[in-house]
């Protein structure tokens, strides 16, 4: 079964159809859903920024990381789940969406730039810890994590009006 | 009578060009909420900092005034983005908003967030030795409170959209 057909039988179901009918559903969830992104690039901005040495300079890094993660983490479990939603009450409607595609294919590289930092660079934090700015790696971690965090916004603000960036 | 004499200045913010040329162009609007959203990214994240450490949990043993000076440039920042981005989207759509409640609930929710937050919370958080805690955690409450309204009341503002 290929992704289409998923999509389609997504439209088909009776959850879709009563949450194509509500007329709170999709205001409400779409609400949260931009809160709980805002609460993830947020949180995520400020360990960038301490990364890049441009804010919270006199913190160490694990003591800003290790408080700031765990609201990054609530933010995407919001935005994770109002987000599955969301999709699923016009599955068709976003497959053939670009600006969908970008945005999830821009989460993944977020998701794997987070991944690489936390399981190389990171692992020595100690040795770096005070250092603003951070080793030259883990800047262009943080700076990465900005763009693709500023490209995610800007994307999901394109899936909303249809044929988002054409250019038309 | 205050209201009646600001129609004329929503409708020519709508006749600009600035205002046409975002109106007729989705990719354009989709920008400028973009841009906006971002700002609103960077307000509240380092509010939320901020506040965070206000109620006691801050980073490691850093005081509350600390976190508030070092993050306040970027808060204000954030605020600035908003705030050049905001009259943009609203030239684009001006008599809409200006018939829209929740627009008006905004603006006057916007205008105490930013009197709170240039005044009080910006006392209260940068005070040195730190402030009792009933009022840090009071000013925090009342800081993120007004801010998700402020936040809330924009989505709104799209939501509704009666005729």
């Amino acid at each position: 079964m290929d992704i289409l057909s998923i999509c389609r039988w997504l439209d088909s179901t009776r959850l879709n159809a009563a949450m194509r009918m509500s007329t709170w559903f999709f205001p409400t969830f779409d609400t949260i859903h931009t809160l709980g992104i805002v609460l993830v690039a947020g949180t995520i901005m400020l360990v960038d920024l301490r990364l890049l040495g441009v804010a919270l300079r006199r913190e160490p890094v694990a003591a800003v990381v290790g408080r700031i993660v765990p609201w990054t983490l609530r933010g995407f479990a919001l935005m994770f789940v109002t987000g599955t939603l969301l999709f699923s009450s016009e599955a068709v409607k976003l497959y053939h969406s670009p600006a969908f595609r970008i945005k999830l294919g821009l989460l993944a590289l977020a998701g794997l730039n987070a991944l690489i930092f936390h399981l190389t660079i990171y692992r020595d934090v100690a040795n770096w810890d005070q250092q603003a700015p951070a080793p030259l790696r883990a800047r262009v971690a943080g700076l990465l994590s900005l763009a693709f965090w500023i490209a995610i916004i800007a994307a999901g603000r394109a899936i909303a009006y249809g044929s988002g960036y054409d250019l038309g | 009578m205050m209201a009646l004499s600001l129609l004329p200045v929503f409708e020519w913010m709508e006749s600009t060009p600035v205002g046409q040329g975002i109106r007729q162009s989705a990719s354009l609007i989709a920008l400028v909420e973009a841009v906006h959203l971002i700002g609103m990214t960077l307000l509240l994240g380092t509010l939320l900092m901020v506040d965070l450490s206000l109620l006691g949990f801050g980073i490691g043993r850093a005081p509350a005034s600390r976190i508030a000076r070092e993050l306040r440039g970027w808060t204000a920042a954030g605020l600035a983005i908003m705030l050049l981005s905001g009259p943009l989207m609203l030239s684009s759509e001006a008599v809409r908003c200006y018939n829209s409640p929740p627009f008006w609930i905004k603006m006057a929710l916007l205008a105490v967030a930013v009197t709170f937050h240039f005044t009080t919370h910006n006392r209260v958080a940068t005070q040195d030795p730190p402030a009792q805690h009933r009022s840090a955690v009071w000013t925090a409450c009342v800081s993120l409170g007004l801010w998700t309204s402020v936040a809330l009341a924009g989505k709104a503002i799209a939501i509704f959209q009666q005729n």
